[in-house]
This record gives C-alpha cells, structure tokens and sequence, in this order.
C-alpha cells in the first residue's frame, strides 16, 4: 500500500452502559474486536447485519465514542458524520435552521452564512425556506438537511446507509451527487447492509458481525467471503 | 478546556434560536416571559398579602424581590437537569462537547430573568422606592447570584445523566430551599437561636441583599456576597473541568 493512512483501528472495542433493573448498569460491549486501515482517497464499505455494531463503529470514528479497549490512531484527519436534520427546530425557519444545523455539524457560523443562497438553491424550497419548519413536509424536510448537511466536506466522510433522501426527483438528485462524491477522490466510509450498494460503491471493505471484524481487505474478496457465510447459514 | 469561538457561536446561536422558538410556538410568544412569573406572584401575593394578611404596606413588593430572585435560580437549575439527556440524539450523531447543553439553558433563562428583573424595577419605582447610590451594588449582587446559579446548575446537569432520578431530588430539594430562603418573611422574624443556620443557605444572603438595595437604599453585606461569589465561583470552575473531562462518558450513558 503506498496510500497513506487516515485511520487505523488496532483490537478497537467500545461499551455502553445498559440498564439491567434496579439501580444496576452493565456493560454492553457493542464493538468487541475491530481492526482496519482506511487510507487517504479511499471508499471503505462496512458490511454486516443490523445490530452487528456498524452504527457504533461510525461514532467512533467520528470521535463520539472514545474506544474502551484497543487503539485507534488518526493520522490527522477531520472525520464527521454525515447527519441529516441535525437539531432541527420545529418552530424556526429553514433558513434559521440551516444556520443551526450547520453549526452543529462543524461548520463556522461565516461559512454558513456565505453558502446560505446555494443552501437555498440545492434544496429547491424556494420561499418556503423563510417559512417555519413545521411547516414543511417531510419530503421538504429531508431536502434541507440534505443541502445543509452536504456543506460539509471532512478529510473523511462517514455515511450510514442513507444515500438518496426526500420525495423521489430529490431522491435520484441527491443519490446522484452523493455516488459522484463517493466515487471521487474523497475519503470515505460507507456502512450498509446491502452487498449490491457496497459492490458498486467501495474499493475495499470490511466485515462486522456481533462487534468483531472478521474479514477486511478488497471489496471482491470480503463480500464473497460475507456471502459464504450468509448462504450456510440460511 | 476553554471552548472554541465556533462553540461559543452555537452557544449564542443556539441560545437565540431557543427563545425564538419558545415565542413561536405559542400565539401570545414571548408575553408567557412576563405572564408566568406574573401569575406566580400573584398567587404568593393572595395567599399571604391577602389571606394571611401579613401585609405590612410594602409586603408585595418584599414579596415579589424575593420570588424574582428565586424563580431565576430555580428556573434555571430545573431546566438545565435534563439538558445533556435531551441533548442525547445530537451527541449520538456529532460531536460536542457536553457542556455546551447546560450552558444555553443557562443563557436562555439569563434573557427570561432579564426580562422581569426590568418589569420588577419599573414597578419598585412606581410604588415608590427611589433610586439610590445602593444601585450601584447591583451588578455586582446580580454577577454574585449568576455565578451561584451557573455553579449549581453545572453540578446538577453533570449528574442528572448518571441517575435520572436525581432529577426528582433536585426538585425536592429546591422545593425545601424555597421555604427556608426568607421569601415570605424577613430573616428579622426568626429566632436568634436558627439564625445563623439560616444564613447557611447562600439565597438568604442574596435574597437579602436585593432588598436592601432595592427597598431599603442600603448596602448589601459585602462579606455575605463575597463568600456567596467565592463558593459560586469554585463550584463553577470545578463542575466545568469535571464535565470537560468527562466529556466522553455521556454519549455512552444515554444511549438505548
């Protein structure tokens, strides 16, 4: 590999804290055992069934969740979530939200404020945009912060599942942009139940199954891998 | 340990955003600001000024300095008890830092506090409490009383999230606090014997002082504020580093 290297995640587990009954907390060990790098320009896909841990694997990532075992070394790089609707407030505007949502995100208030017109454009709300939220349908909701949320543009784009929102014009629009990103030179880490979006998507994947990754390397050779095994099983 | 301009952005912004949207969704808006302490009031006011009957002349307006003071601590303390676990579905899907959640409420409730700490003024000087150098004292008993707000409501928002049902101490415990902070009656009615417990409680102090600047044109007890100041101020710096450097506890505490 001459790539160079954005993250690397050594034996990684993380827990959270779970109620079982009366005053009593345990330990919920949702990522067990992971380990993989992700290079500079690459498009990683994270494959596995729901409940396997992926999600939590985004959060940690992300920074949101420190591991608890193991090691993750960032070699420098800004990660973030893509994160749709983010502190949505019924009772303002789309364009008061915009600037919420977008501050929430990472963003600096100037820098919102600056593509605030092409925030505008990209969701196609029109005069709606100085309108209440509450509003909005849900269609028209997704579309905002779908165009807040694409403003951000970290060293490495997390994505989780969701790649085309809002009613079905947006939908093709903003899958189209978001495959186009995906494809480019961006770094980026894609989790999906789906080895279809995966295949077509990512140079290289990785596995999780009840926290712990059991295969990591090319795209083509994980998910035949993945596909082995859910074939036996079923 | 000290925050970013671009979290002391979202602070203010989020801060803004808050009360706007409190006065949106509502048909009379911001008027609920003036209308609820308004109605709280008066209920104190019937109960004791009038059915009680301990009306001295200026009872109401001893009254009301007292539950204006209070309501701003109070408010504050409650609304912040659950801001980090209401802040869950954020936390979960970006990163901030945790601290940020208590220190809007804070703000907001600042704004709120601001606003009928101005109505009470105007209705002090209507009934005819004049204006004098003691005013001067003010800022700094009102900066002294922030300062115990900010450090209580720090410590309560640090814990709440580690036991929910701290939320329902807390509420207990200023219920209890409220009785004992000379609101409806002048630390001069009780027994030499409690005083000094009394004056334990930090809001006796306070309490005290805004009347003796605002009825009575006489300077605060300097030495009260000061220790008051001096406790808010430790508790503040202390609570704000424990939550800093706890910062990454909470997104595992309030997860489902």
């Amino acid at each position: 590999m001459s790539k160079q290297l954005a993250l690397s995640l050594n034996n990684v587990g993380t827990f959270y804290w779970r109620q079982a009954g009366y005053l009593r907390k345990e330990r919920f060990w949702a990522l067990k055992n992971v380990s993989f790098d992700l290079h500079h320009g690459e498009s990683l896909g994270v494959i596995g069934r729901n409940g396997a841990g992926k999600s939590t694997l985004l959060q940690v990532l992300a920074g949101i969740l420190r591991p608890d075992r193991g090691k993750m070394i960032n070699h420098g790089v800004q990660a973030a979530l893509l994160s749709l609707q983010i502190g949505f407030v019924p009772y303002l505007t789309g364009r008061q939200n915009a600037l919420l949502s977008g501050m929430l995100i990472g963003l600096h208030r100037k820098n919102v404020i600056e593509r605030m017109e092409d925030i505008q454009n990209f969701s196609e709300l029109g005069e709606f945009f100085d309108q209440p939220i509450s509003t909005y349908s849900s269609g028209m909701k997704a579309r905002l912060g779908f165009s807040v949320a694409f403003q951000l543009d970290p060293d490495v784009l997390l994505i989780d599942e969701v790649l085309g929102v809002g009613d079905s014009d947006f939908q093709r629009k903003s899958s189209a942009i978001m495959h186009e990103k995906i494809r480019s030179d961006k770094t980026i880490v894609l989790v999906s139940h789906s080895v279809e979006t995966i295949r077509k998507l990512c140079d290289r994947a990785v596995w999780i199954e009840d926290g712990i990754s059991h295969a990591y390397g090319d795209t083509f050779d994980v998910l035949s891998v993945y596909e082995k095994q859910q074939s036996i099983k079923s | 340990m000290i925050l970013s301009t671009r979290y002391r952005d979202l602070i203010l912004y989020k801060a803004l955003a808050d009360l706007r949207a409190e006065a949106a969704k509502t048909y009379i808006g911001f008027l609920w600001w003036v209308l609820d302490p308004l109605i709280f009031m008066m209920i104190f006011y019937v109960v004791f000024g009038l059915l009680l009957k301990r009306g001295t002349p200026d009872f109401v307006s001893f009254l009301l300095v007292g539950l204006v003071s209070w309501r701003w601590l109070q408010n504050t303390i409650i609304h912040s008890a659950t801001s980090i676990l209401g802040g869950r579905g954020l936390m979960q899907q970006v990163y901030v830092p945790k601290i940020i959640f208590p220190l809007v409420v804070i703000l907001t409730d600042l704004v709120k506090f601001g606003v009928v700490l101005g109505l009470l003024l105007i209705y002090l000087w209507l009934a005819g409490f004049n204006i004098g150098w003691a005013y001067l004292a003010l800022p700094v008993l009102l900066l002294t009383q922030f300062l115990l707000i900010v450090g209580l409501t720090l410590f309560v928002a640090a814990l709440v999230p580690f036991a929910p049902d701290l939320k329902y101490l807390v509420e207990h415990s200023l219920q209890i606090l409220f009785y004992f902070s000379g609101i409806f009656f002048s630390s001069s009615t009780i027994s030499e014997n409690y005083k000094t417990y009394f004056y334990l409680n930090p809001m006796a102090s306070i309490i005290e002082a805004y009347r003796d600047i605002l009825m009575h044109q006489k300077w605060p007890n300097w030495l009260a504020l000061a220790l008051v100041a001096a406790l808010g101020l430790i508790i503040s710096l202390l609570m704000y580093r424990w939550i800093m450097r706890n910062d990454h506890l909470y997104p595992k505490l309030v997860q489902r």
